[in-house]
């Protein structure tokens, strides 16, 4: 039983994780991502399409990631470009996104909200042998897509690339302040606009892993608020990967829990879903109080 | 670059060049006014030379220019003996010039050491070699003498270290003229030392300084030679050999005596407002006011003398509440009113016209009625509510008359008027309650010569109408026409109160932080000198 | 890293003039409407305009059936109408707050939760008297459509909070919510979907013109943006609101009360959207069911930035989403075209509200070439 609850919440966790790390990065650099669920949703449509029309789930997942590098700049383009303000731009373009893919939908494939591929093929279970039946450990790492992988693999990369290559520090420079990082002569525009690009390629891998992980299809409102629930994450966890991370896998395990208690009984499904927004409120909250009280100059 | 201690630059023989950065003649006017008129400026390699002069006396506008900026009207920068454009700080940094603003570029989210290599970091194919940097960083800290824990987070440091990495940032990209403004405006004495020091070893190994500053003791001990500025003019060059203290402050503030002109002054009555031990820090948690203590009576005008960053503006949002205090009483015929909102002090007859009049003296995108109208006093204006239209007219043409405002329609946005007629409406909203207290900072900056005039007489109105009139300057002139006593700040403390006849000279005396030889209204703490 | 900077409105609002005859003045702000709005909502046009073509659809051939299905007869007109009201609630709420520089995204919350309230207080109403039968729903939603709203507008009164994310998580969790309450007490008997029961008649707000759809919900928005016309421009509070949102340091050194306006703003745009909710349970839908708002707080932001928070600009900006909103659901009835085409042109025209648009590459050529020019 707890097997299974830690196997599901993993499982679940792993699109949050990817689209959690693209905000977070895309917060380091000083732009808060409302649009991953945009991103998200337009990976798991390509990922789809392409793995259906290859028949290879790796070339849809890199369609998938390609789709998201693009959708991720073009957003981005409106912000730092055209100075659009970033939450107004990141809402309108998620119903943009969702407008197109619901459209296009319905006007190309001929189907409403559901789309299924043929010849799709889903990511692979890696069974690791031995580890497979080891309690607790087999339901953590075996038995999992590569996806999965990448995550475990993403978070000490991405952590390292932030702390030691030129990329990570420009990035947090700017993201910190940009007039002394752009008086210091970094391209801080283009360094946001990279930020973008990373923000929607991991957010669109997201989208795959729902749509070529265990269900195999896609349809429409299968992201389900995963992208705001990735923002409450990278805000839950300050925008460093380790705790960004953590905070998915904990609300992963809240999504588990509440599957598990739909079917047993009891609690409802709707309250527990709203855990990591209250949680981000009360972090906010938090933190805001405490800076209040050390500044000096007060606002009557 | 060459790393070894006590390094003589290989880029030009110094021998050779005379003048390694300078000025030939150079003007430049921001409409009316002349910041600088026919300067010059001659820097020798491998010298610090500093530049003195009072507030507005054209100082900044000079170093702006001479790191590309902003652009001279008439004249030209000179940089190795050679008249040339510098036409951006890319081109100043092409020569090797680098300017350490009093706003630092330091990100605090990052460490020292990032931030000293911040935008040329060592190492290949986007990795940092971390172990370079840090062996940079301490050949670096360690040439010039000062120690420098380069693994702190700068959000940690003190603003003295983060000054530190500003400076040897400008090193690690290979500046070797260092210009900069008012270095040590920020620092506590210690950390000044301690900067000059670092600006002496950076001399010894062949580099350039500029420096500005107020504080002449520190210029007699450090600079080579000394050019004063006043009125935007270059007045002379010094070595510091060939003259003490004194003799450099005369220079500073002019020995002209002020024409006589016809100044009323107050007819003070029972004191109003009692300051007591006021202290109080900066947005950056620097101590700024230090057990400040003074009265304010009725039916005077109280100057307030200080060099810019001696705690002015922190006294004056003190006083109206916008800043806390850390501690000290403040009280309103009698009565505390320290923890009270600004909207609360406000009603108990306070009234405030801010330095900073775009963003706090006015409303700009408002219009001249809504501006002549917001306040507290508001309520007075309304009935459950409600604005009565009337009142508002009738308040609107008392406030904009009062002050003789110029203007077309009270419709039209507070933007659309001229500096010194915006001010006026400032004053007039101000002044037209009859407030117990004027605060005035700063009240005729960015005004031309016939504004100021009448800026004048409402403050004088105000204080013959029984308002006690805080009135902070960095105008000298300005203090010494309306003040029926003059206030000096220095570092944060009350160096002395002057009579408001005093001479220039006295007052400048004391604000340059020399013990005050007049009269006090209380002892005043031994100053540091 | 957790910012908690605030932000102000992503756009300024114009200067108000108090003098100007109200004719003129109604002139001056459509053509600024018209200016702002122009470069949004011809850029919408034209990526709409893309995606039809590439689908191999006729652009103008669905423009034009848009335009005629929105305004061609008076039962469209009046269809259009029905849909402009929800987001002439939620339109005025969003510049409610703006004004004061109060940069909210919560007015959905508010509009979700005072639609929900309204259903089921509206559900009970079968023995209570005429008139308080509509009023008691509508206080209801009034009142829940604010509390969605306290909690954001304390922290960012009292605390500098920013409230742009609060606002945005409260939404979510209004939802869950909002899900979980009717799903436990108010689900209807024997309905397929989680919805409540159907309000009672008496406490249905009256159609305008049966068997059209517009209620008196419309005459209520329309009260409602009149009175935030009047009270921005001659109530004390709304004063502030101005001064707040246009000038906050200004405002602060003058002694105006920041804080009360800043919780006003966010609680009362939360009581506007809740108002909205609840006339569109009441008045179009006759109870609350899951997808109540068609990001309806959302279309509202678009509109009280594309008016620049303007009361006539707002009118006319709703009517213009209401139109695609009413043309969109029945346009397909005559040609194949699904309805999300309206989605991409509102939120196309969201994302350029905000933009800016200057040819920042020209500038720089111009002031290199004065460069050169100098000696």
């Amino acid at each position: 039983m707890i097997d299974l609850l830690l196997a599901s919440a993993i499982t679940l966790s792993v699109p949050l994780v990817l689209a959690a790390l693209g905000g977070a990065i895309h917060r380091r650099s000083g732009t808060v991502n409302i649009g991953l669920e945009a991103h998200m949703i337009l990976g798991a449509l390509i990922g789809a399409v392409v793995s259906g029309a290859t028949g290879n789930w790796a070339a849809g997942a890199l369609a998938g990631l390609v789709a998201g590098a693009l959708s991720g700049l073009l957003m981005n383009l409106v912000i730092t470009r055209l100075k659009g303000n970033e939450i107004i731009v990141g809402l309108g373009y998620n119903i943009v996104m969702f407008g197109v893919i619901g459209y296009v939908l319905r006007a190309v494939f001929g189907v409403s909200g559901t789309l299924q591929v043929d010849g799709l093929q889903r990511m692979p279970k890696l069974v690791i042998p031995g580890v497979a039946d080891v309690p607790i450990l087999g339901a953590l790492i075996s038995g999992k897509d590569p996806l999965f992988w990448l995550c475990v693999v993403l978070v000490p990369v991405l952590a390292w690339l932030l702390r030691s290559t030129t990329w990570g520090v420009r990035l947090r420079a700017t993201g910190a302040s940009e007039p002394a990082s752009a008086s210091l002569g970094l391209r801080t525009l283009a360094i946001r606009d990279g930020a973008g690009i990373v923000a929607g390629a991991l957010a669109a891998l997201g989208g795959v892993a729902l749509s070529l992980g265990t269900v195999g299809l896609f349809n429409e409102n299968m992201t389900a608020g995963r992208g705001y629930v990735a923002l409450a994450a990278f805000y839950f966890g300050r925008s460093k990967p380790l705790p960004t991370a953590l905070a998915c896998l904990l609300f992963g395990f809240f999504d588990a829990l509440q599957i598990r208690l739909q079917t047993v009984g009891g609690f409802n499904a709707d309250i527990i879903s709203t855990l990591p927004y209250i949680a981000v409120v009360v972090v906010l909250a938090f933190t805001g109080i405490r800076q209040h009280y050390r500044g000096a100059r007060a606002l009557s | 670059m060459s790393t070894a201690r006590a390094e003589r630059l290989p880029s030009s023989d110094p021998a050779a060049v005379r003048c390694r950065i300078g000025a030939r003649g150079i003007s430049r006017s921001f409409g009316p006014v002349r910041a600088n008129v026919d300067v010059t400026l001659t820097v020798r390699p491998g010298t610090v030379h500093a530049v003195v002069g009072e507030n507005g006396a054209g100082k900044s506008t000079l170093m702006r220019m001479l790191y590309g900026l902003d652009q001279p009207d008439a004249g030209s920068v000179i940089v190795d003996d050679e008249e040339i454009l510098l036409s951006s700080p890319r081109a100043a940094i092409e020569r090797r010039i680098g300017l350490v603003q009093q706003e630092l570029a330091i990100i605090p989210e990052l460490s020292l050491l990032e931030n000293l290599v911040l935008g040329q970091e060592p190492g290949a194919f986007g990795r940092i070699d971390w172990k370079a940097a840090q062996k940079r960083a301490e050949e670096l800290s360690r040439s010039v003498g000062v120690a420098i824990d380069w693994s702190a987070s700068a959000a940690r440091t003190s603003i003295a270290i983060q000054q530190q990495v500003e400076i040897l940032r400008l090193v690690y990209r290979g500046a070797d003229v260092l210009i900069l403004d008012e270095p040590t405006a920020v620092l506590a004495p210690v950390q000044a030392d301690e900067l000059l020091g670092l600006l002496s070893s950076l001399r010894d190994a062949g580099r350039t300084v500029i420096f500005i500053s107020h504080k002449l003791d520190e210029v007699l001990s450090i600079a080579d030679h000394i050019t004063v500025l006043r009125s935007g003019r270059t007045i002379t060059e010094l070595e510091p050999g060939e003259i003490d203290r004194a003799g450099l402050a005369a220079f500073i503030v002019g020995d002209s005596e002020m024409p006589n002109r016809p100044t009323t002054r107050g007819n003070p009555g029972t004191v109003v407002l009692h300051a007591d031990a006021i202290s109080a820090v900066d947005d950056r948690g620097v101590t700024r006011l230090d057990g400040v203590a003074f009265e304010a009576r009725a039916g005077e005008i109280l100057g307030i003398a200080a060099v810019a960053g001696n705690g002015q503006e922190e006294l004056a949002e003190v006083l109206i509440g916008i800043r806390a205090s850390s501690s000290g009483e403040l009280s309103l015929d009698g009565q505390g009113i320290g923890r009270m909102s600004v909207r609360a002090r406000r009603r108990a007859g306070l009234a405030y016209v801010s330095a900073d009049r775009k963003q706090e003296g006015l409303a700009l995108g408002l219009s001249l009625a809504d501006n002549s109208i917001a306040s507290p006093a508001l309520k007075e204006l309304a009935r459950a509510g409600w604005l009565r239209p009337s009142a508002v007219a009738a308040r609107v043409d008392a406030v904009l008359g009062r002050a003789a405002v110029r203007f077309g329609s009270a419709s039209d946005p507070a933007s659309s008027l001229s500096g010194g007629n915006q001010q006026r409406v400032v004053l007039g909203r101000e002044t037209i309650g009859k407030p117990r207290v004027l605060i005035a900072s700063q009240p005729t900056r960015g005004v031309d010569v016939k504004g100021i005039g009448y800026i004048h007489e409402l403050l004088r109105r105000a204080r013959d109408e029984g308002a006690a009139v805080v009135l902070f300057s960095e105008e000298l002139d300005e203090l010494r026409e309306l003040s029926d006593r003059i206030l000096v700040l220095h570092r944060g403390r009350v160096a002395g109160v002057l009579d408001g006849e005093s001479s220039r000279a006295e007052i400048g005396e004391l604000m340059l932080g020399h013990t005050s030889h007049a009269s006090h209204d209380r002892p005043v703490e031994g100053e540091d000198a | 890293m957790t910012g908690t900077a605030t932000q102000g409105a992503p756009v300024a609002p114009e200067p108000t003039e108090a003098s100007t005859p109200v004719g003129r003045r109604a002139a001056t702000a459509l053509g600024r409407v018209a200016r702002h709005a122009g470069v949004p909502v011809v850029l919408a046009l034209a990526i709409g305009a893309l995606v039809l073509a590439v689908t191999g659809n006729d652009p103008l051939e669905v423009y034009g059936r848009l335009l005629s299905e929105a305004f061609g007869t008076p039962s469209r007109i009046n269809a259009t109408l029905a849909a402009t009201t929800p987001i002439l609630f939620t339109a005025v709420a969003a510049a409610f707050a703006y004004r004061a520089g109060a940069f909210t995204v919560g007015v959905e919350g508010s509009f979700v939760l005072g639609g929900l309230t309204a259903s089921v207080i509206g559900s009970q109403m079968a023995d209570v008297p005429p008139v308080l039968s509509v009023l008691l729903p509508l206080l209801g939603a009034t009142i829940a459509g604010g509390l969605v709203a306290v909690i954001p507008g304390i922290l960012r009164a009292w605390w500098g909070v920013d409230e742009v994310v609060t606002t945005l998580m409260f939404n979510f969790i209004v939802t869950g919510l909002a899900g979980w309450s009717v799903q436990s007490f108010f689900l209807a008997k024997g309905q397929a979907n989680s919805s409540t029961e159907y309000v009672t008649e008496n406490a249905e707000l009256p159609a305008l013109a049966p068997p059209g759809q517009t209620s008196i919900g419309l005459v209520i928005g329309l009260v409602i943006l009149i009175a935030y016309a009047v009270w921005m421009r001659y109530s004390t509070l709304g004063f502030e609101f101005r001064a707040v949102g246009s000038a906050p340091r200004f405002s602060a050194a003058q002694g105006l009360r920041v804080k009360t306006v800043l919780a006003t703003a966010l609680i009362g745009a939360g009581v506007i959207g809740g108002i909205g909710g609840g006339s569109h349970a009441l008045g179009l839908v006759h109870r609350y069911s899951e997808g109540f708002s068609a990001n309806f707080g959302f279309t509202g932001i678009a509109i009280a930035l594309l008016a620049r928070f303007n009361p006539i600009g707002i009118l006319v900006g709703a009517i213009l989403f209401g139109a695609l909103n009413s043309a969109g659901a029945t346009v397909q009835l005559f040609i194949d075209l699904p309805v999300q085409i309206i989605d991409v042109l509102q939120g196309t025209v969201m994302i350029f509200a905000v933009a800016v648009f200057t040819l920042p590459k020209l500038r720089r050529l111009r002031a290199a070439r004065a460069e050169w020019k100098r000696p």
